[in-house]
């Protein structure tokens, strides 16, 4: 029982599994939009394309958040461009230009060898979190859950259809561009916990957990950022006993939780799919 | 400074055949999945085999045959996933990937070969083994060999699946052909450029042949020619800006793709705005 209780004795640890919560709570908020509006390649990208930010706002010397947020929205006006001037696919585009933007601050990491760390870019480094950096990631939540408290509706209309809400007259550019800078911003707190590489997966696990299992967007928001949350709590406290990257855990259980929901999902689970396929066969 | 110092090294010579020979495999496919739509695909891939190293290692098999397998293997689950449920491909792509390459991560700080992962990850191309080298050479020919044979069907299948499935071709076969392309052609670059940035070896070479011509076989040539040109390049200038080798190459790559944007003569930016004015 003790051995259980160890890791809150450590005050890293409970600042990690209380950020980790936080983190995993809001990017799945957004994620419900993101998975509605079939952007899982974006926040990929824009995750990757924030690293040159990183690395040049070290160097310059400040907040790293500024830097990776200012690097994320001129990736994403980058692929918006090219994309409107040349004959690639989308998803081409985004591919060019979030590899180049990665290029670029591997390359800069690279020449510039820093305390900051490529691992802790990568792979993040909850475990580490200085008190500035949750100042940062506190901030970023805190503006992103009102931003997204006080425009869901909006958002909302825009990703499940575009057109509609343009019949509307809501300003889809502006949507379009709060939305791209909600994913940078959520996409730079993230970038702490799990690192580049599983941002992706804050951002898209959760809301599509939660579209397996209802099929209202109220309650889908509901379930997202609960499973969010656990799967950032729960993750970052395995992390301590398993003794292995932390920002692996929450992910590998984000995961586990979407697999689950797809075999036992009530209506759109496979089981009950197979069910109904086995009665409708019956005479 | 010596111009030509770079040549007189053994590991630069041996850096800028495999860095020409990836770069030349992965740009003929990256061909056929900027036609297919299938970008997000090799990004998917390249990650996912992070599993399978390790249990390769941990299994004493060749990494190869590892990476191969998990690469596979997530491309078949999104298949299978997505033809289950209600989610879009590309999300259940995005949840499958990042839980392999999660996965990959956890077992791997159990088994504790730090020098290797960065490898994986970032490719060490200039301190390339001989048994990896072999294994690069061998995957890469062999990938060359099975799109030359096949080139007109896969051409067809990426174009238009309907046509092909009516002239009686197996579509299946010919989308598993071109996974297993795709897993073999990211296991060769692995070393050279590393999991991270092969993704922009096998998009940025066909965007940018795309954007210069509107023939295919010549798309092909093009595509090879400047994805050997960035990779040399790329290895030629990071010996003298001490920079890490993969990021110059896809760096020089971009800068090709950058050129062919703007100056391209029939679909580039200068060439538009001329039409328009």
């Amino acid at each position: 029982m003790t051995t259980l209780l160890t890791p809150f004795h450590y005050e890293y640890m409970v600042k990690a599994i209380l950020v980790s919560g936080l983190i995993g709570g809001v990017c799945a908020f957004l994620s419900c939009f993101i998975t509605l509006k079939g952007w899982s390649l974006m926040g990929d990208a824009l995750s990757h394309a924030v690293v040159p930010g990183v690395s040049l706002a070290w160097l310059l010397g400040l907040p790293f958040s500024l830097g990776a947020f200012v690097a994320g929205v001129l990736a994403a006006l980058g692929m918006g461009w090219v994309k409107n001037n040349s004959r690639l696919r989308e998803d081409a585009v985004i591919g060019v230009v979030f590899t180049s933007f990665f290029a670029l601050g591997l390359l800069l990491l690279s020449l510039y060898p820093s305390n900051l760390n490529l691992r802790t870019i990568i792979f993040g480094n909850i475990l580490a979190i200085s008190d500035p950096d949750i100042l940062q990631v506190l901030i970023i939540s805190a503006v992103s859950i009102l931003v997204l408290g006080l425009k869901w509706r909006d958002l909302l209309l825009y990703c499940f259809d575009e057109s509609h809400a343009r019949s509307l007259g809501l300003n889809t550019r502006f949507l379009h561009f709060l939305l791209l800078a909600l994913l940078s911003a959520t996409a730079v707190a993230a970038l702490q916990t799990v690192g580049a590489c599983l941002v992706v997966a804050m951002l898209v696990t959760p809301g599509a957990t939660a579209y397996l299992l209802t099929d209202r967007f109220g309650k889908m928001l509901g379930i997202a950022t609960l499973t969010g949350v656990l799967c950032g709590v729960a993750g970052a406290y395995a992390s301590y006993f398993l003794n292995g990257s932390t920002g692996g855990c929450i992910v590998v259980l984000q995961t586990v939780v979407f697999l689950i929901a797809l075999i036992f999902a009530p209506k759109h689970g496979l089981l009950t799919a197979r069910a109904q396929r086995r009665a409708a066969a019956m005479p | 400074m010596n111009l030509l110092a770079p040549f007189q090294y053994g590991f630069m010579q041996e850096a800028l055949l495999v860095g020409a020979l990836v770069g030349a495999v992965c740009a003929v496919l990256s061909c056929y999945l900027v036609l297919k739509g299938w970008s997000l695909m090799g990004d998917a891939i390249s990650h996912a085999v992070l599993p399978g190293v390790v249990c390769a290692y941990l299994l004493g098999l060749p990494l190869a045959v590892g990476a191969f397998v998990s690469g596979l293997f997530c491309a078949t689950a999104t298949g299978w996933i997505k033809s289950n449920t209600r989610i879009k491909e590309d999300t259940v792509m995005g949840i499958v990937f990042t839980g392999l390459f999660a996965l990959g991560l956890v077992l791997f700080t159990k088994v504790e070969t730090e020098a290797h992962l960065n490898h994986i990850l970032f490719g060490n191309i200039l301190g390339i083994e001989r048994d990896d080298m072999i294994q690069t050479v061998v995957a890469s020919l062999l990938t060359l060999l099975v799109i030359l044979l096949m080139r007109k069907d896969l051409l067809l299948f990426c174009f238009d699946p309907a046509h092909v499935r009516a002239i009686g071709l197996n579509t299946n076969m010919l989308y598993y052909v071109l996974l297993s392309l795709l897993a073999a052609t990211i296991v060769a670059s692995l070393q050279a450029v590393g999991i991270i940035l092969v993704v922009a070896m096998l998009i940025t070479p066909g965007c940018t042949a795309r954007l210069l011509t509107d023939r295919f076989d010549r798309m092909l040539l093009i595509a090879a020619t400047s994805s050997v040109l960035a990779s040399c390049l790329g290895v030629y200038i990071s010996f003298f800006i001490n920079g890490a080798t993969g990021a110059c190459i896809v760096l020089a790559q971009a800068a090709l793709f950058a050129l062919a944007f703007v100056f391209g003569p029939k679909h580039g930016l200068m060439a538009s705005r001329r039409r328009l004015a």
